[in-house]
């Protein structure tokens, strides 16, 4: 469904991706993790046809996301991390904006606004950041676009609303949808994004299911530091020693803890590039 | 369709500002045809002066060209605004063709409806209070007609120009065009001191002038480049100001975009 191949982009002078390789099969909600300015919010864009790579090419339901065409555009919906929407009623915006999208569930986003606590009579210029993110992420689930891109979509939502985000999205999730979560939220995206992929230094370090991870690995809190070869990563944490092992035939399966499994992989990339279904994906020159 | 629901977007998104510039114009209007009419009425005068013929073509050529360099400036080049329109499920073509007929076609229409509408209503309140003679706006002129033909090719320049630029698109295009009139004009007069050789002593002296004797050698050259100028300006100037500006917009990337 979506293929990137041998991706090149720059800013300025700054190269970002060099022979970075994706493939994103249909129907799953993908977290996309990466620290701070390993290019997330590019790929995203990149994927959605408002960037364009200096080399490579990209496909999305087999269209050329550059060319922006209305085909792939009505089975895209991308929310931003920032963003600005019209000064008018929630409702206008509704009126405005739904017919672009064939397949728009009025009913679904009703139900969605409800479940948000969002009162569509009042101007959008009144509602909160978070009233405003939550009125897009309605939108978008109700939009029956097949792959939504939500980029670090928690930030601005209140407690509450995060446990509703999780709800509202396993809710809307079907067979034919696939989303792509970008976050650096990992508690946030708990029991909610499988598979993982994961970027560093302009490369997929890491692309896979977590089931396929607690098969290889466990992970749990130690009061004491761990030694040995078995242990692929060790951190110090309150209350003792966060690990990551290799899991042993007769060890039962752990659910592993995304943070950890992350922070394991971004420290050590090449000991779970075999991990990944694709194998190392990429990466800067 | 696709077309139909990205024009309503626009009206709708930009109906607050409309009304607030639809307001002023009329209050404009207004102002000085009451002001007009009390002060000739005061002196046992008639009023013959239409303020509407005058300030018609401020409004159509000045405020045409404002609109369009600002029209494109938060879906292009907004850092936040951007997203929601190339993400807009229709294609480049489309959204900037629904931009385009609305300060090309759109604007000078809505503007030249107000024009009357706002005469009819002042006129008559006018009749009312002060008993002066009606003055509507006529549309249908010549005058008008020409003004019409004339802003949709010279609005095209400031539409490539609001989609070239990423920011203080008005100013950079008549800047521009400053240049672009400059360098045109210093072209023209090594064409001129070539032309007229004969009639220089100096580098750029003239004695004995003859303007009649000029023009009589110089005609057919000057009929050629008068006709050659018309239609650069009537056939070719708007369409290739619209398709740079076509190509432009689809072009446009996150990169493009300033906070």
């Amino acid at each position: 469904m979506i293929r990137m191949q041998n991706i090149h982009f720059q800013y300025g002078r700054r190269q970002l991706f060099a022979g970075l390789n994706l493939e994103i099969p249909q129907g799953n909600i993908y977290g996309l993790l990466g620290m701070n300015g390993a290019g997330k919010t590019t790929l995203l864009k990149l994927l959605s046809g408002q960037l364009f790579p200096t080399m490579g090419t990209t496909t999305v339901f087999g269209y050329d996301p550059t060319k922006r065409n209305p085909a792939m555009l009505e089975e895209v919906f991308h929310l931003p991390e920032e963003f600005s929407l019209p000064r008018m009623r929630a409702s206008e915006y509704l009126k405005i904006q739904s017919p672009f999208y064939p397949r728009f569930d009025k009913e679904a986003f009703d139900r969605y606004c409800i479940d948000f606590d969002l009162d569509l009579t009042q101007r959008i210029n009144e509602y909160s950041f978070g009233q405003k993110k939550k009125l897009l992420l309605s939108f978008g689930l109700a939009s029956g676009t097949s792959l939504l891109i939500l980029d670090e979509p928690t930030n601005g939502l209140d407690i509450p609303s995060k446990s509703q985000f999780r709800r509202t999205v396993a809710s809307a999730m079907t067979e034919n949808r696939t989303f792509i979560i970008s976050t650096h939220q990992v508690r946030d995206m708990e029991n909610l994004i499988d598979p993982i992929i994961i970027l560093h230094s302009g490369r997929v370090v890491f692309h896979n299911s977590l089931e396929a991870v607690s098969e290889q690995y466990t992970s749990r809190l130690e009061r004491n530091e761990p030694e040995g070869e078995t242990v692929v990563f060790k951190e110090k944490v309150p209350g003792g020693w966060n690990v990551m092992c290799e899991r042993s035939a007769n060890e039962e399966e752990t659910q592993i803890d995304l943070e950890t499994l992350f922070n394991a992989v971004v420290s050590k990339p090449e000991a779970f590039a075999h991990t990944s279904a694709k194998g190392s994906q990429g990466g800067v020159k | 369709m696709k077309l139909q629901h990205l024009l309503r977007k626009e009206i709708y998104e930009g109906k607050k500002s409309l009304l607030i510039y639809s307001l002023t114009i009329f209050l404009v209007l207004f102002f000085q045809e009451m002001l007009g009419s009390i002060v000739t009425t005061w002196n046992g005068g008639l009023n013959i002066t239409s303020w509407y013929d005058s300030n018609y073509p401020g409004f159509l050529f000045l405020g045409g060209f404002i609109l369009t360099s600002v029209f494109f400036s938060t879906d292009m080049f907004n850092k936040s605004g951007q997203h929601n329109w190339l993400m807009l499920p229709a294609s480049s073509g489309e959204k900037f063709l629904a931009k385009a007929l609305i300060t090309s076609i759109g604007y000078p229409l809505a503007l030249t409806a107000l024009f009357f509408v706002s005469s009819a209503v002042i006129e008559t309140l006018a009749k009312l209070t002060t008993g002066d003679s009606m003055f509507l706006f006529n549309p249908f002129t010549k005058e008008i007609g020409w003004m019409l033909l004339h802003y949709v090719v010279t609005q095209s320049v400031f539409l490539l120009g609001a989609t070239f630029f990423r920011k203080t698109h008005f100013m950079k295009t008549v800047l521009s065009l400053g240049l672009i009139a400059l360098a045109a004009s210093l072209v023209a007069s090594v064409f001129a001191r070539i032309v007229f050789a004969p009639y220089f002593t100096g580098l750029f002296q003239i004695v004995d002038v003859h303007f009649d004797a000029m023009m009589d050698i110089s005609e057919g050259w000057l009929k050629t480049y008068s006709v050659l100028g018309q239609t650069i300006y009537w056939a070719l100037l708007a369409p290739f100001c619209w398709a740079v500006a076509y190509l432009r917009v689809k072009e446009v990337q996150s990169t493009d975009a300033i906070q």
